[in-house]
């Protein structure tokens, strides 16, 4: 049986799909019994969602303008 | 052009193809500036990192070795870079240099309520950027970084690891903390799961709130 310090401990690998299927198997088992780690992976899969989805990856203003101007600005 | 792979566009980027050097600036730009945003947390700083790693890279095309990937190379040499400028308003505040968070210093969260943006929190994209910004630059450095990398621009952990000289096992250790500390940063800006149910049961019975 695991606990929670080893679901925490194993919670990005768990998240990234990187461990091994007996591990998942027992994390699962543990989360169907535990109320706070279900909670604990189910806000950080949110977190992740979130950042995934943001409007944090867009390149502000005139910013690749200015950047290819210097490129050709060294190259002539 | 714009489908050759990173290796095509840089062999003739190598022998003095200049546009094919500006399709990889094309490709890696936003990757290369938010990675010096993130660290630096200034857009004109960001910037002139973006610049001077774009100008390095060219430089120093010849060097590039093909075994690593085009894209770890350049976000080495941006992390580079945006590291030097960190060091350099270290020194001028006269503050320690390096950040050396305790890799084996655990990290337990508080924070278990369980919640849910709202749609219309979903949407409002400009104010949810801000939000991510501010526990982004919450973080302690090293941290930031590895979560920038892996959850911000989907390096490999891998790679990730390269890219920041670091072990992969340090790498998983401080992308473990750095989630789980932006977990806890946003938590309180969202309703309660509980919360929004109640609301919705309340609305559904009265028809208005």
């Amino acid at each position: 049986m695991i606990g929670c310090q080893d679901v925490l401990r194993e919670l990005s690998n768990y998240i990234d799909l990187e461990v091994t299927e007996e591990l998942r198997r027992q994390i699962e088992e543990h989360l169907r019994a535990c109320h706070n780690c279900t909670v604990l992976v189910s806000t950080t899969r949110k977190t992740l969602s979130l950042v995934a989805d943001s409007r944090i990856l867009e390149l502000p203003g005139d910013v690749s303008q200015r950047l290819m101007a210097r490129l050709a600005a060294q190259w002539s | 052009m714009a489908r050759a792979s990173d290796a095509e566009l840089v062999g003739r980027a190598r022998s003095g193809d200049r546009e094919c050097f500006a399709h990889l600036v094309m490709r890696y730009q936003r990757t290369v500036f938010h990675i010096a945003q993130g660290i630096l947390a200034n857009p004109a700083d960001a910037e002139e990192v973006l610049q001077e790693s774009f100008l390095k890279a060219f430089q120093h095309l010849s060097e590039f070795r093909g075994e690593a990937q085009f894209r770890t190379w350049l976000v080495q040499i941006a992390i580079n870079e945006a590291r030097m400028r960190v060091r350099k308003y270290r020194a001028k505040l006269h503050d320690s240099i390096d950040e050396r968070p305790e890799d084996d210093e655990r990290f337990q969260p508080r924070d278990l309520r369980d919640w849910d943006p709202s749609p219309e929190e979903r949407v409002a994209g400009e104010e949810m950027a801000r939000l991510l910004e501010r526990a982004m630059q919450a973080l302690p450095r090293s941290y930031r970084e590895v979560f920038l990398l892996r959850d911000v621009e989907n390096l490999s952990t891998e790679e990730a690891a390269e890219a920041l000289g670091i072990s992969v096992s340090a790498t998983k250790t401080r992308l473990l903390r750095a989630r789980l500390m932006m977990r806890e940063y946003l938590a309180p800006h969202f309703q309660p799961r509980w919360h929004r149910r109640l609301l919705q049961r309340w609305i559904g019975a009265r028809g208005t709130i």
